[in-house]
């Protein structure tokens, strides 16, 4: 089921090709592999453009935030299969 | 240089169900339904393959879904992504010909004449566009592409075959293939028409097509021409890809509960119309007509509309315009509201010789600064400060984009 969320996250990114792709992320005290990035995509907050990664560890779905001004990264939802 | 033209319409299939399956492989392979920020009184702007299938329609009402399918993974939509999903679509459209009509968020036409040169050269543009797709936006998005003389036929074709097809119709195969269509197939023809035409014992396009165009123009006026020379798969209409200054520019929301006071109805209509007024101010329009439009709770409403000599761009002017106009007509609890201004005018605005009018257009430009910086929730009226109108799915544009 899907969850919103606005929590603070740490990031290990690798930049390739002119891109950032996450590798692994720490939330809750948890650590979390990203095995598939499926979608990157952006929108505006007035003048800023923010980042939204959709990734997957194959077992959760999350949706994280990179704000390129703060270069701070959040996770803002969270799908997990079931009830 | 073809003489004939070559039209290729891209229908994004289950669009924004498509665009959640590819962000969320968990979503992949089940049934999903994309409906508003908020569930109560939304509908289901996208439905996934599997729960078409399943029989679930797009706009349906999300309980309505819910009650034949509760399996259905309801998922709010995010008009951001999608927005940005189809700018990617559109300008791998564009890398082709310049001629593109965005017909609906999902749904282009592409005039590929002068490119393709030919059919065959139209298939491979077809089959490019479906490659570059799956690049750009990713695999679990799909179109189904119809190629034909013109945009009547291309629509039809693009329909026939759906995920993820592609259907060509040439010239000389036109009569043959629309004699395989339901009169409904053909966009432009809905319940309504087809009910008339019905009526008149017209149920396939062969009868349509051998139905004398007096007739149908007796019946119907203008459109019956329009429905005779559709049934010969006729269709002049240009892809048309200029971005036309606009005629009119509206909000209308649907209210989470019917608004049961003058002052919540008071605080819905100046929510919009300050919504209207920054879209003219930004686009450099003044309007000197405004209409205002009420649904009521059992679907009745009510709506008038005024000219005026000079124009305005002030949310406040608009809206004080627009109650006086709703007011009389309000008789029952409100459970839509919407707005349009139109006789739109550009150009340099005559200063106010008004101190008060002056200092209402300066306060408005800083604002106005203020939302192109910060976004449309940069400031709002203390009187709206409960007035909360979420992002809208469905519709021909984004929010975030208007």
């Amino acid at each position: 089921m899907y969850e919103t969320l606005n929590d603070p996250i740490d990031v290990l990114v690798t930049f390739a090709q002119n891109r950032v792709q996450p590798r692994w992320f720490r939330w809750n005290g948890r650590n979390y592999q990203v095995k598939k990035v499926s979608l990157v995509h952006t929108a505006r907050e007035g003048m800023k453009r923010v980042f939204y990664f959709s990734v997957s560890d194959l077992t959760n779905f999350f949706k994280l935030k990179l704000d390129p001004d703060l270069l701070e990264w959040r996770l803002v939802e969270l799908y997990t299969d079931g009830a | 240089m073809p003489t004939e033209r070559i039209i290729l319409h891209v229908d994004m299939n289950s669009y924004f169900a498509s665009v959640e399956q590819q962000a969320n492989p968990l979503l992949r392979g089940k049934p999903i339904g994309v409906t508003g920020k908020r569930q109560e009184r939304s509908v289901v702007a996208a439905a996934s393959r599997e729960a078409k299938k399943l029989g679930v329609k797009t706009a349906m009402a999300t309980w309505e879904a819910k009650r034949i399918l509760p399996s259905i993974v309801i998922v709010p939509g995010d008009p951001e992504k999608y927005g940005e999903i189809t700018s990617r679509f559109n300008a791998i459209f564009r890398e082709f010909t310049d001629r593109v009509e965005m017909f609906s968020v999902d749904e282009s036409f592409l005039d590929v004449t002068d490119c393709a040169h030919d059919y065959l050269g139209a298939a491979v543009i077809a089959h490019i566009i479906k490659q570059r797709l799956r690049e750009a936006c990713g695999e679990w998005i799909t179109a189904s592409i119809g190629v034909g003389p013109n945009k009547l036929v291309a629509k039809a074709a693009s329909e026939c075959m759906k995920p993820d097809g592609l259907v060509i119709v040439r010239p000389e195969q036109v009569l043959e293939f629309l004699s395989g269509l339901d009169l409904q197939d053909i966009c432009g023809i809905g319940p309504r028409i087809a009910r008339r035409l019905d009526a008149m014992g017209i149920t396939s396009m062969a009868q349509l097509r051998a139905c004398p165009p007096e007739k149908l123009i007796h019946a119907f006026n203008s459109y019956g021409l329009w429905l005779h020379h559709a049934a010969h798969g006729r269709d002049d209409s240009e892809v048309s890809s200029a971005d036309d200054a606009p005629k009119s520019v509206g909000h209308s929301y649907t209210f989470p509960k019917d608004l049961q006071t003058p002052e919540d109805m008071k605080r819905g209509l100046l929510g919009l119309c300050d919504k209207v007024a920054w879209r003219l101010r930004r686009d450099g329009f003044s309007a000197r007509c405004v209409s205002v439009y009420a649904r009521f709770g059992n679907f009745s409403g009510t709506g008038k509309q005024h000219r005026f000599r000079e124009p305005i761009n002030d949310g406040l002017a608009l809206f004080r315009i627009a109650w006086r106009l709703l007011r009389p007509g309000i008789s029952r609890p409100v459970r839509l509201l919407g707005v349009s201004a139109s006789e739109l005018t550009s150009g340099p605005e005559q200063p106010s010789l008004f101190i008060r009018e002056q200092k209402i257009a300066g306060t408005l430009k800083a604002l106005d600064r203020l939302q192109t910086r910060f976004g449309d929730r940069a400031w709002t009226r203390a009187s709206l400060l409960r007035t909360e109108f979420l992002p809208r799915t469905s519709g021909f544009h984004y929010d975030h984009e208007i």
